[in-house]
């Protein structure tokens, strides 16, 4: 594997899931739990023909930020789709378990000073959500996953970062929108339902699932920025992914909270009035919905580096 | 033999008290009628219990979100599905653990909304919404059953029903449909001949369409043959739920409980593998983590 | 249909075995693969075992590896590759990295 530094100055959209979860947390603090050398590979793969990976295209591990212990999943996109079957969905299971565990004992260890250590769950999605050779698995691991996000609240930040090829997509995409924190970059991808599929549903004079550019405006970085579901929006570089996480956790945990997107029935109240003003405007584009939103030309947005972007860029308030 | 496909309404009079159903009502909060046509939210009684009620509408057409029709989970009606059981939680808020009133889940669906405009807005915060909704009221002691009744299909009934305490189903005679995709397209994306994978799947539940192969995951609770066992085996499961919650014992229900079932069931058999060298591998390092 | 398991093993002259215990790398992406070695005591033979969906490609496979195999005199090596379709060229280029991996100096704390 690449050096950690040289994989802090590299692309995000570029790096494997290994490197991500290694780069993400401080230098050489990352061990990997369930390594390749345990071959947990799948069991229903081999039955179907299909090539297995030792680590089932998931990392699963912990390291550190400051005194923090991180607990990290990164998916890898190029196994597989990074699609969840039983044993990557386990992965992710026993991650947010052991998270979850840790907060327990460091809460006893360290009675008055914890939330200076408190766990943190960090999620490098890049995955279109079940495993179709072994869906039935995949899909109860889903759900085992958002039961587990809900155990987590009020505990320990969860923190979803999206900025690999595959984006977050199927069951994985609410799985990534339901966490309290999501970071990406402008590569990054965020949605249910995938560019294929809506073609395929509403026609390809609507949705033209070739035109990358609509694409990204629909569910890319920017986009997702603008409209507040994704809360900060860096550059496509590990080290600026590490860097936004690291500041986000150095918030007191009670304002890490507040950038939740779902999760109470005031949040549900203010998706709903999205709802209502998309059902009024009945946007066209995304465009439609970023010039609503107080940005008057629309279509420079795509063009402008990150840095001019977070200048200019006017987004849906919120309510608190 | 009688199928509920695309019966959801009809559904909830067969299960809950007679005439005792209340559309768009929840305690003091009242749901505007034309908000999310697709699902159905209301209070009834079961057996005298006043219970929550969630279901699937397959003959409603959202006309502000065309992609809503036969049942599809569209923006609106996740998040009225959502409201639905916040208002619920709220409206037994102060009650004791034994008071707080279950929620019935009716499922008969077959999809999230696909859409451009459903992508734009966040589809996946609407489901997401509603999933974080039912998982705080399970925790919070309300009995969630879910039944199923038609169509469970995918990211719609992870949505719907994958959150409940219990899930339970019609049995596959009643044309019950619980899959992320049926063979045929299972068979094409992995090259098998139809043949092959079904008789793959008589050893491995874990890809093949279908309520028996959810049971032997832990998917399925309990398999119901007769329409008219809806009402006693809901209400079984619900008593059940009270008494398990009331010892404490949450793990046992849920997401959780499903893997604890399925491991019991033989059909998942390495997810236990997974958490347990998990945890003794994270054992092995832990004091580097928590005395950093 | 379904995956298929190769096993070849081979002897050096002079076996060299690798600096680390273990070591992995790769991605088992299409037309790709993952390599995982270990130090083990087998009596100077190297042994591969390579999982595979491809078929009718056995001979391929012993040339590509017996060609690593001579150059690197490899030896008390276990190793073990998950393919997913990758070409002769594509194979001989991450045995090549796979073993510079695993014999990179040890970082601090890794």
């Amino acid at each position: 594997m690449r050096s950690w530094e040289d994989i802090q100055a590299g692309s995000f959209f570029e790096a494997n899931a290994r490197e991500r979860a290694f780069g993400i947390v401080d230098k050489n603090t990352f061990t990997e739990l369930l390594n390749p050398r345990d071959r947990q590979a799948s069991p229903h793969l081999p039955v179907l023909g299909e090539a297995i990976g030792f680590d089932d295209g998931i990392v699963t591990g912990v390291g550190l930020i400051g005194k923090r212990p991180i607990f990290v999943v990164s998916q890898e996109g190029r196994f597989i789709g990074g699609a969840v079957g039983e044993v990557g969905g386990a992965k992710m299971v026993a991650t947010l378990k052991l998270a979850l565990q840790t907060y327990e004992e460091v809460k006893k260890q360290y009675p008055d000073s914890y939330q200076d250590r408190l766990p943190a769950v960090v999620i490098s999605f890049e995955t279109g959500g079940v495993r179709l050779h072994e869906a039935n698995a995949g899909l109860l691991a889903h759900a085992e996953v958002m039961d587990l996000f809900q155990d987590a609240r009020h505990k320990i930040p969860v923190i979803s970062v999206i900025g690999s090829k595959v984006g977050a997509f199927g069951g994985m995409g609410f799985v990534a929108g339901a966490a309290d924190v999501v970071i990406m970059s402008e590569q990054g991808r965020m949605g249910l339902t995938g560019p294929e599929v809506i073609e395929q549903e509403v026609g390809k004079d609507e949705f033209d699932a070739s035109n990358k550019a609509l694409v990204y405006r629909t569910t890319g970085g920017k986009h997702k920025y603008i409209l507040n579901d994704c809360n900060f929006l860096v550059k496509d570089q590990v080290g600026a992914f590490r860097k936004q996480l690291t500041e986000v956790l150095e918030q007191p945990f009670e304002q890490i909270e507040q950038y939740r997107r779902i999760g109470s029935m005031e949040l549900v109240q203010e998706q709903i009035e999205l709802v209502d003003t998309a059902a009024k405007l009945e946007p066209k584009d995304a465009m439609d919905i970023w010039k609503y939103f107080g940005n008057e030309e629309p279509a420079k947005l795509p063009e402008l580096s990150v840095e001019q972007f977070l200048k200019v860029a006017k987004r849906r308030p919120r309510k608190n | 033999m009688e199928e509920m496909i695309g019966r959801g309404r009809d559904a909830i009079e067969m299960i809950v008290d007679q005439n005792s159903f209340q559309e768009h009502t929840i305690e003091s909060y009242s749901f505007d009628p034309e908000f999310g046509p697709g699902s159905v939210v209301g209070t009834a009684t079961l057996n005298g219990r006043l219970v929550t009620v969630i279901a699937n509408d397959a003959e409603a057409f959202n006309p502000r979100f065309p992609v809503v029709f036969a049942g599809v989970i569209g923006l609106e009606e996740g998040y009225k599905m959502a409201t639905a059981v916040y208002r619920t939680i709220e409206a037994d808020r102060d009650k004791e653990l034994s008071e707080k009133r279950p929620i019935i889940l009716i499922v008969d669906t077959p999809g999230n909304g696909p859409g451009k405009v459903e992508e734009i807005i966040g589809m996946n915060k609407s489901t997401g919404a509603y999933q974080l909704a039912l998982a705080e009221a399970r925790k919070a002691g309300h009995p969630i059953v879910a039944i199923v009744i038609g169509r469970a299909i995918s990211g719609a009934f992870l949505c719907h029903g994958l959150q409940a305490d219990h899930i339970l189903s019609l049995s596959k005679d009643f044309g019950t449909m619980i899959h992320v995709m049926p063979i045929t397209s299972i068979s094409r994306i992995t090259k098998l001949d139809i043949e092959r994978l079904e008789e793959l799947a008589e050893e491995n539940p874990v890809f093949a369409a279908g309520v028996n192969f959810f049971y032997r995951l832990g998917g399925v609770q309990e398999i119901i043959e007769n329409l008219e066992d809806m009402r006693t085996v809901i209400d079984k499961h619900v008593s059940e739920i009270y008494e398990i919650k009331a010892k404490g014992e949450y793990e046992k229900l849920g997401p959780w409980g499903r893997g604890l079932l399925g491991a019991e069931r033989g059909g998942r058999i390495s997810r236990k593998t997974v958490i347990d060298k998990m945890a003794n591998e994270f054992a092995a390092v832990k004091s580097k983590y928590l005395n950093a | 249909m379904a995956l298929r398991v190769l096993e070849f093993k081979y002897k050096a002259d002079n076996p060299v075995t690798i600096a680390k215990e273990w070591s992995h790398l790769g991605v088992v992406g299409s037309g790709d693969l993952e390599v995982l070695m270990e130090s083990k005591d087998l009596d100077g033979w190297l042994t591969v075992k390579v999982v595979t969906p491809v078929t009718g490609f056995d001979k391929v496979w012993d040339l590509v590896l017996g060609k690593f195999a001579n150059e690197s005199q490899l030896g008390n090596v276990a190793m073990e590759i998950n393919d997913n379709n990758a070409t002769p060229i594509v194979v001989s280029m991450r045995l090549r990295q796979a073993l510079a991996e695993a014999n990179k100096l040890q970082t601090e704390g890794e």
